[in-house]
């Protein structure tokens, strides 16, 4: 058996696994880079030394440095704060509170990491939602994907696009030009899909709109010092995000330090702030890394090259549009992560080969973003937002997920690929 | 000091035979905040508290939330209420397991099982385990405080 097919295996295994969701998908992701490791020195195609380098610590870094500026913001009270004024705006009229909520887990979603932007705003979502007697329902989805379709504007958005941006050497402004038009387009498309899909459970009016006034927004906001630092720290970090290119500093360095600076500024409980970092996520990152670097060694990728070059028949409009379904579909299938991880390699081997690769970043970044919408396991956000339902008495089940998620996908995907039609020169860089 | 001279001895207990139903009224009627819930020979077999009923109804993302002091108002949620068959059930479905002490129990010892098991009243039991007292939180930290005024004991920490 060829090392490459071996390697196959053992990562469409994990894949399964993971497809299957019946073991946490950080153990499985730790597994499978073991076994990798493991039947790579056996068969002397990988080695833990090759492991390590297949981690992408820039990816690590800046996600570690914005979960740590999260978790100093997260006891201040200021995400309650901003969801009460977002329902206290919207007069308890369903639609509106939809789209203000949406709007606010989007816009934080976009400077913050997205998930731990519904770790906090879902539960409020489902309190105003239930104080109001209306159901939860289509709030969480709507919040989980409008911050997954908004995060795919900004570099920090959401972890594809970090995994991208590290890889690819693209800075945080590029995104703003390159990616975010694409997204305020299909972001407002997505909002049209959604509302129209839970256009009966948002025809119920609340009986009593005034209970929410018996939300106190100020009250909520209990550490109104510390949540002026950390804002200020965060406003610094994008201002440097913004002259990354001047300054020549990458996007880790800048979230990695600016963390610091907090920690510096705050000195908080540091157990406290650390036990609020997604650890999970980081080590599921790792075990990625490291399993699609031994796929990668094995030469196994090759398949799917070969694949790209011949959909795309050397065009690059073609391979784009190839890109971004081929990346939505996998995403969708399995989750956005691995496949984004899987995906740049191949790239970058595509452009040693001589193609114009600029926009398949973007075209990757669009597909592995929207296609995330599309079942509950393509997104982390997904999977928190559905968590959560099953704590209320709407639970959302993968059926019902994908009724709605696929139109969504498939909205903002067509739109990514008219993009590419029809602007093409736009993503030259 | 033992357990056994605080304890009150007359307990209102419940059947595990009864329904939900039943032990909701019983502790209305008696106001009690826990009910030990025995056998046909009034062994203990499981605890029913006021906050295991209430939580029936307390929406589970509560427990999500990290401050609801802003919340002045629960609107909705006030109206939320245990739907009539939900109350026909017996009890040993929505019972805890039998946490108890024995009449030898040192008072301090009863005061550290209410805290890791958050109740406010701990049921006691004879060797055999028969429901025989229920001291609660008062009782145990009234005879703790009433101790500090005795004269000191010779050995001394």
């Amino acid at each position: 058996m060829s090392t490459a097919l071996i390697a196959t295996i053992i990562f469409i295994t994990v894949l399964v696994v993971l497809l299957s969701d019946k073991i946490d998908r950080t153990i499985v992701a730790l597994v499978g880079a073991s076994l990798m490791i493991g039947f790579g020195s056996f068969l002397g195609f990988y080695d833990e030394h090759l492991a390590v380098e297949a981690i992408d610590f820039e990816t690590l870094a800046l996600l570690f440095g914005m979960m740590v500026l999260v978790a100093l913001l997260r006891p201040t009270g200021v995400f309650e704060y901003l969801a009460i004024h977002a329902a206290r705006l919207s007069g308890g009229r369903p639609v509106a509170l939809l789209v203000l909520l949406g709007i606010a887990a989007t816009v934080l979603s976009m400077l913050l990491d997205n998930v731990t932007t519904i770790i906090l705003i879902a539960p409020l979502a489902i309190l105003i939602t239930q104080i109001l007697g209306i159901s939860p329902l289509p709030y969480l989805i709507a919040l989980a994907m409008l911050s997954n379709t908004g995060g795919v504007g900004t570099l920090i958005g959401d972890p594809p696009n970090v995994i991208i941006g590290s890889a690819a050497g693209l800075t945080f402004n590029d995104f703003l030009i390159y990616s975010l038009p694409v997204v305020v387009v299909a972001w407002i498309a997505a909002l049209g899909v959604i509302l129209f899909q839970s256009r009966r459970e948002l025809s119920v009016l609340p009986k009593d709109p005034t209970v929410l006034d018996g939300l106190d927004p100020s009250e909520a906001l209990h550490d109104v010092r510390t949540a002026r630092k950390v804002g200020m720290i965060l406003a610094l970090t994008v201002l440097l995000f913004f002259l990354q290119g001047v300054l020549g500093l990458s996007t880790a360095f800048i979230a990695l330090s600016m963390a610091s600076l907090a920690l510096l500024w705050l000195r908080p409980a540091i157990e406290e702030v650390l036990e609020h970092v997604e650890w999970a996520v980081l080590l599921f990152f790792i075990g990625l890394f490291v399993m699609v670097g031994g796929l990668e060694a094995s030469g196994a990728l090759k398949s799917v090259e070969a694949l790209l070059l011949n959909v795309g028949q050397g065009e690059t409009a073609r391979t784009a549009l190839a890109v971004v379904w081929l990346s939505a579909i996998g995403s969708a299938l399995v989750d956005n992560i691995p496949i984004t991880v899987t995906l740049v390699p191949v790239i970058q081997e595509l452009g040693r080969q001589g193609l114009e690769i600029f926009p398949l970043w973007w075209a990757l970044a669009f597909g592995a973003g929207f296609g995330g919408n599309a079942t509950i396991i393509a997104a982390t956000t997904n999977v928190v937002a559905v968590q959560y339902s099953k704590k209320t008495d709407y639970p959302i089940d993968s059926r019902m997920w994908l009724r709605r998620g696929i139109p969504v996908m498939l909205v903002t995907c067509l739109i990514a690929s008219l993009a590419f039609i029809l602007v093409l020169p736009h993503f030259s860089p | 000091m033992e357990v056994s001279s605080v304890m009150k001895k007359q307990v209102v207990s419940i059947s595990e035979d009864a329904t939900l139903d039943d032990a909701i009224q019983l502790l209305a009627a008696r106001r009690v905040g826990l009910l030990p819930v025995v056998d046909a020979e009034n062994r203990l077999v499981g605890i029913l508290t006021l906050h295991d009923i209430i939580q029936l109804v307390l929406p589970t993302f509560l427990e999500m939330l990290e401050d609801t002091d802003f919340v002045h108002d629960f609107g909705a949620l006030e109206e939320r209420r245990i739907p009539i068959d939900e109350r026909k059930k017996p009890i040993s479905e929505f019972m805890s397991p039998p946490t108890s002490c024995d009449l030898t129990c040192g008072l301090l010892r009863a005061e550290a099982m209410m805290r890791q098991h958050e109740l406010r009243d701990l049921p006691v039991v004879d060797e055999q385990h028969h429901l025989v007292g229920l001291a609660s939180w008062v009782d145990v930290g009234v005879a703790f405080l009433e101790n500090w005024s005795q004269p000191p004991d010779p050995v001394q920490i």
